[in-house]
């Protein structure tokens, strides 16, 4: 059934606006069973999740993960013996850039050790798997929002999905994914294809934001979350797109460049803080829509290669449309942290009827219970 | 002595005046992750050990307009990501056009030391030739309690390759170096010789619009006395 976000006020005071899932009559509007589909539709369309809260609840939804039987907290006994344990620990102390502001450092300290850990335990139980500098800018994204253990669970279910062709052994792959930036952009924008061309300025420029679904090059957190919202419901070549969109975005700049490698590279690779992200998911969303991946493939004549992220996706989706709902997952009544806050995502429902273009309000329980701080945190 | 840079050469670009060619010259800064590449480019270009660094994924540029005995020269320094997977497929583009290489190492680190014969060697498979003048950075030399690789093996290394070695610090580059007769390098003096080396050699093509507002100069020679460790005659 047809899914439409509506933007709400969630009071006159705060400017902080919250969207609901609103349902055709017949659709679920709870959590409980998931209706993927609707989450998949909300955590993509204008606002994304809103909040954290709500990503606590709807991003292991997106990514079929069974809350009641989480992976246990990884012990840290000869955790320095895994071949990537230099590295990891290099780049997570490195990541300062990640946490908020204002944390303690003690905080912080016990959140990298915990970051090392997951990294390290995801990398040890499946030894396919190969950790790349940049990794750890989603694992830390994933660590903060959800907590140690469902991070591991969300990092090992995307490195075996959406981040599968980064973790072989080398990075071809990788290249691969990263040969679908041009060929978009010669859909759009045949003048500025051109002008790369001629600059030679190749796609490295884009290799962080795809390998980090952009954590590692935008400064402020709520824009990656936003950004993580839309991939975790996305297809994974869908930051190729985003890239698309920014490259597109900053036209004018990039023409105005000298055309030579270096300085096209040095524009394009510098993200400036104020893109209206909003804007470019729904272009991306649309360039996907108009060129899949498929037809990109054929008309670019991109040479082919087997891809794991992209070959794995569609059973991969198919599996989250199949969630059990929570109330037979879950083993009994114990207190299971990720319970608390279900009525979160029960918070207001605006349902709209298409057909009719009438509105119908089926508030379930008002926004202006929670209060805007709930909201603002993040904001 | 005056010391400035940009991290960020966008405005270079926007210069409209026409251009009285500024040559280019381009170095690329390679060695294992966590030597401090980052850093090194970051203290040459913006004349400071950065408060922070992240790991480099793909390729940074930093830049430096400089003026040596009376020309302006643009140096653009190529920072490079250190893990061995990008090495392998994914810097490769980066090494064309190259006009020279410093290879570092960390001297507080044995296993980078180990690593530079790989690290030649790929410079090698992109055919950059031995006429490219290359450098031998042992970077962290303020930790001096830590550190694994002797200037001995280091210069040993460095002669076998034709490479002169320099010992510095990114983070205190005054600090004196491990080994006990010779000062560290400056970070400054060891782009600045590279740079000197360069212009001594056949003119170089490439060419760009000035920026009309920063100009730079040497404060001292930093020329002559590293850059007579050249073994190689013809270069
Ligand atoms: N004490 C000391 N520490 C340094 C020095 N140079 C770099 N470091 C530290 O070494 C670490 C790595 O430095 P980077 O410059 O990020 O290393 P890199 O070679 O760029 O690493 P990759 O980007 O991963 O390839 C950082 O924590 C720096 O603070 C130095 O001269 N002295
Ligand atoms: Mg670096």
């Amino acid at each position: 059934c047809t899914v439409w976000l509506y933007r709400l006020a969630v009071s006159s005071r705060c400017s902080v606006s919250l969207y609901r899932l609103s349902l055709l009559s017949g659709c679920s509007v709870s959590l409980d069973p998931v209706d993927i589909q609707a989450l998949r539709r909300a955590a993509a369309t204008r606002g994304g999740l809103l909040n954290n809260e709500m990503r606590r609840k709807v991003w292991p939804k997106l990514l079929n993960i069974n809350v009641f039987d989480l992976p246990h907290r990884p012990g840290r006994n000869g955790r320095e013996k895994h071949t990537d344990f230099q590295q990891v620990v290099l780049d997570v102390k490195r990541s300062m850039k990640r946490f908020p502001k204002g944390m303690p450092a003690a905080e912080r300290d016990a959140l990298q050790e915990q970051l090392i850990d997951i990294i390290l335990e995801v990398l040890k139980r499946n030894s396919q798997l190969h950790y790349y500098q940049g990794y750890h800018d989603v694992a830390v994204t994933l660590l903060l929002v959800v907590g140690e253990r469902m991070a591991m669970a969300m990092l090992e279910k995307l490195s075996n999905h959406h981040l599968r062709d980064f973790m072989d052994t080398t990075m071809d792959s990788t290249k691969h994914i990263l040969n679908y930036l041009m060929p978009i952009l010669e859909q759009v924008d045949a003048e500025l294809h051109d002008f790369m061309t001629r600059a030679e300025v190749g796609t490295i420029f884009a290799l962080s934001w795809l390998i980090t679904w952009f954590g590692h090059v935008l400064s402020e957190f709520k824009h990656t979350l936003r950004l993580y919202d839309f991939f975790l419901a996305s297809h994974p070549l869908m930051p190729i797109y985003l890239a698309a969109t920014i490259v597109l975005h900053r036209e004018q700049e990039v023409k105005q460049t000298e055309c030579d490698m270096a300085m096209v590279h040095h524009l394009l690779a510098h993200i400036p803080e104020d893109l209206p992200f909003e804007l470019l998911i729904g272009r991306a969303q649309g360039l996907f829509d108009c060129f899949p991946p498929p037809l990109l493939a054929k008309q670019a004549a991109l040479q082919s290669r087997n891809s794991l992220s992209i070959s794995s996706f569609q059973a991969f989706q198919l599996s989250t449309l199949h969630q059990r709902p929570d109330s037979v997952l879950q083993p009994g009544d114990d207190g299971e942290l990720w319970r608390q806050g279900n009525r979160i995502v029960k918070v207001a429902v605006w349902g709209l009827s298409a057909t009719l273009g009438a509105a119908v309000f089926a508030v379930a329980q008002t926004a202006m219970d929670w209060g805007p701080e709930a909201f603002l945190q993040l904001f | 002595m005056a010391v400035s840079g940009s991290d960020f050469p966008g405005s270079l670009t926007n210069a409209a005046l026409p251009p009285p060619r500024t040559r280019i010259f381009k170095i690329i800064v390679i060695g294992d992750s966590g030597v401090g590449k980052t850093c090194l480019t970051y203290r040459f270009c913006a004349g400071r050990f950065p408060d922070k660094t992240e790991a480099t994924i793909g390729v940074d540029f930093r830049e430096r307009l400089v003026e040596i005995d009376g020309e302006k020269i643009k140096i653009q320094l190529w920072d490079t990501a250190g893990q061995e997977r990008f090495r392998k497929s994914m810097v490769q583009h980066y090494y064309r056009n190259v006009h020279a290489v410093v290879f570092v190492y960390d001297l507080t680190n044995a296993a980078s030391f180990r690593s530079l014969p790989a690290w030649i060697e790929e410079c090698k498979q992109h055919s950059l030739g031995t006429e490219v003048p290359r450098i031998l950075v042992g970077n962290k030399c303020d930790l001096q309690d830590s550190v694994q690789v002797g200037t001995d093996v280091a210069q040993q290394f460095a002669d076998s390759h034709s490479m002169p070695l320099f010992e510095t610090s990114a983070k205190d580059p005054n600090s004196q170096g491990g080994g006990n007769h010779r000062d560290s390098d400056h970070v400054e003096a060891i782009f600045m010789t590279v740079a000197h080396k360069l212009k001594s050699q056949k003119p170089l093509v490439l060419s760009q619009p000035p920026e009309s507002s920063v100009s730079l100069s040497m404060g001292k020679d930093v020329g002559g006395d590293a850059s007579r460790s050249w073994g190689c005659g013809s270069c």
